[in-house]
């Protein structure tokens, strides 16, 4: 045995379960909320700053507070169109990314509409997407995936061609097919830059839907930001930004877990010091 | 251990040998790049079962007549055989196995799953593929390890992984790209001994490139020296000193002669590079 080349220990769960191990990643961004708070409250009551202008915190809880289940109704809607959007627009774009990798025909071709296309700002596209399907949720979903098609595109291609080619030698050498290269080779190798793109469609996914809300609906958080604006009613709008926000966060949580899941291998997962 | 089969073809011949016949390979030029003639009119027959290095400057080509006998490459003029049949048969009928001076493992699957890779692209049943994989770690002394990730084994334990893959298909044909050049000097001594063992167990015919004239003869049948631009053969030398090869080898005076003997004719290559 040759035990005395291993540089680290041999492979071992680790012995730290539970709460205890998020700790410290956790501590910080809790006491950073309570000391913004504490000092924005203060501000607001020390200047007697009016709450139409910049409300105070617990201004604006009692706004949530006085009709949570209409804004949590709302937020659902949003929340409901963002994540269909995401996975739509996500999947049609790792398509086109992976048609990208294969072939340079096709990314010289039509890369340059996409790059395009992604600098067209949402705004200026969603009364397009809108009057194309309609008033309904459909169209909120469709500006939405219009936004996440174009970060999963790019990182697709650039990840399927992100492999080391000593391993496309060794499953050349090992006669693999095509489908077999892309599958125990490329698609890992490509997972990295995959999630890298669904983080950023996390976001954009949530803004296409209030964006696409504020251009035309009837319900959403970007149609009670709309109202609340138009009747002046402060508080209860920064309650709803205060909810997107809310809701992009624990969105994007949940997609670091699952990138922990799929991905400990990856060099991005390792815990720093 | 059931891993000592030896290849026989239909008629009872040893497989694994090899040939190139007047072998040329050149590598196209671009703009302000003049095309590189890598291998020059390259002839050599590698007995099966034999083993056999190939040493020389860089770009000398010795890398690139592996890649042609693995398929990678395809040559410009001249042929390459394996038991009379071209390189892609060979390939395609996983009788080539390849270890690369990377030892290019995929990082997210398992020491275990990573050298059965071979054997599962091939379709080789689940069952199978582990119980040789399992066989294989333990050959190349990795028993212990076939859990962990890449990642956490040293470069000296990674190549034995890289080793135990390529020979996982029971290869006729074992191919070596300066397979230890990143390794230290004590672990590479290690890997060469055992080299000797893991080779005498598995049958194949390898071939062998390194810049280690010591290694080269501590290993080896025969020795080739090659010299670059364009790369060709310089001389064969037959390592006549006695098998099994161990730690004793190397206390052989006929040993410390070859290698000056080698040494030399290395040196000559690099003087024809120098004008």
């Amino acid at each position: 045995m040759s035990t005395s080349l291993a540089e680290g220990s041999t492979p071992v769960a680790d012995a730290e379960h539970g709460w205890i191990r998020y700790w410290p990643m956790l501590w910080p961004p809790i006491i950073a909320t309570i000391i913004i708070t504490t000092v924005w409250e203060s501000i607001t009551v020390y200047f007697d700053i009016p709450p139409y202008f910049i409300p105070s915190p617990s201004r604006i809880f009692e706004a949530f507070w006085a009709a949570p289940g209409t804004l949590l109704w709302h937020s659902g809607i949003t929340l409901l169109e963002a994540i269909i959007g995401c996975i739509i627009g996500s999947f049609l774009g790792a398509l086109l990314g992976t048609g990208f990798a294969y072939s340079s025909l096709l990314a010289r071709g039509l890369l340059p509409f996409v790059i395009a296309a992604n600098t067209i700002p949402v705004v200026a596209i969603a009364p397009i997407i809108i009057l194309w399907f309609g008033h309904g949720i459909e169209s909120k979903i469709a500006v939405t995936t219009f936004l996440c098609f174009f970060p999963l595109a790019l990182n697709m291609m650039k990840g399927l061609q992100s492999y080391d080619r000593v391993i496309m030698d060794v499953f050349h050498v090992a006669a693999a097919s095509p489908l077999q290269r892309f599958f125990k080779m490329r698609l890992p190798s490509a997972l990295p830059y995959i999630f890298v793109g669904i983080k950023i469609n996390v976001s954009f996914s949530i803004i296409g839907a209030i964006v696409a809300e504020f251009v035309q609906a009837d319900r959403g958080l970007g149609f009670v930001i709309m109202t609340t604006y138009r009747n002046l009613n402060m508080p209860r709008l920064w309650a709803a930004l205060a909810i997107s926000a809310l809701i992009g966060m624990v969105f994007f949580a949940l997609v670091s877990l699952v990138e922990r899941m799929v991905i400990p291998w990856h060099s991005s997962m390792r815990t720093e010091s | 251990m059931s891993i000592s089969v030896t290849k026989l073809s239909s008629n009872g011949v040893l497989r694994g040998g090899v040939s190139f016949r007047n072998l040329s390979v050149v590598f196209p030029g671009h703009v302000n790049h003049p095309p590189v003639q890598a291998l020059d009119h390259v002839s050599l027959e590698v007995r099966p079962r034999e083993f056999v290095s190939l040493i020389g400057p860089s770009g000398c080509g010795k890398s690139t007549m592996l890649r042609v006998i693995s398929d990678l490459i395809t040559p410009t003029g001249g042929i390459a055989l394996v038991d009379g049949e071209p390189p892609r048969k060979a390939r395609l009928a996983r009788d080539i196995g390849f270890v690369f001076q990377d030892a290019a493992l995929l990082e997210w699957r398992s020491i275990l799953d990573n050298v059965l890779l071979p054997l599962e692209i091939a379709g080789v049943p689940a069952r199978e593929r582990e119980s040789r994989s399992r066989e294989l770690i333990e050959l190349v002394g990795l028993n212990g390890f076939e859990a962990a990730r890449p990642r956490q084994l040293s470069g000296g334990m990674r190549q034995r992984a890289s080793i135990a893959r390529a020979l996982s298909t029971r290869p006729r044909v074992l191919l070596m790209d300066e397979p230890f050049g990143a390794v230290d000097q004590i672990t590479r001594d290690r890997l060469n001994m055992e080299l000797v063992q893991i080779t005498e167990k598995t049958n194949a015919t390898v071939l062998f490139v390194t810049h280690s004239i010591s290694e080269a003869v501590l290993l080896s049948d025969r020795v080739v020296v090659m010299s670059p631009r364009p790369g060709r053969i310089l001389s064969v030398i037959d390592i006549n000193l006695p098998r099994p090869r161990s730690l004793a080898t190397r206390d052989d005076p006929h040993y410390t002669e070859l290698i000056k003997f080698g040494a030399a004719e290395l040196e000559r290559g690099f003087a024809r590079n120098e004008h």
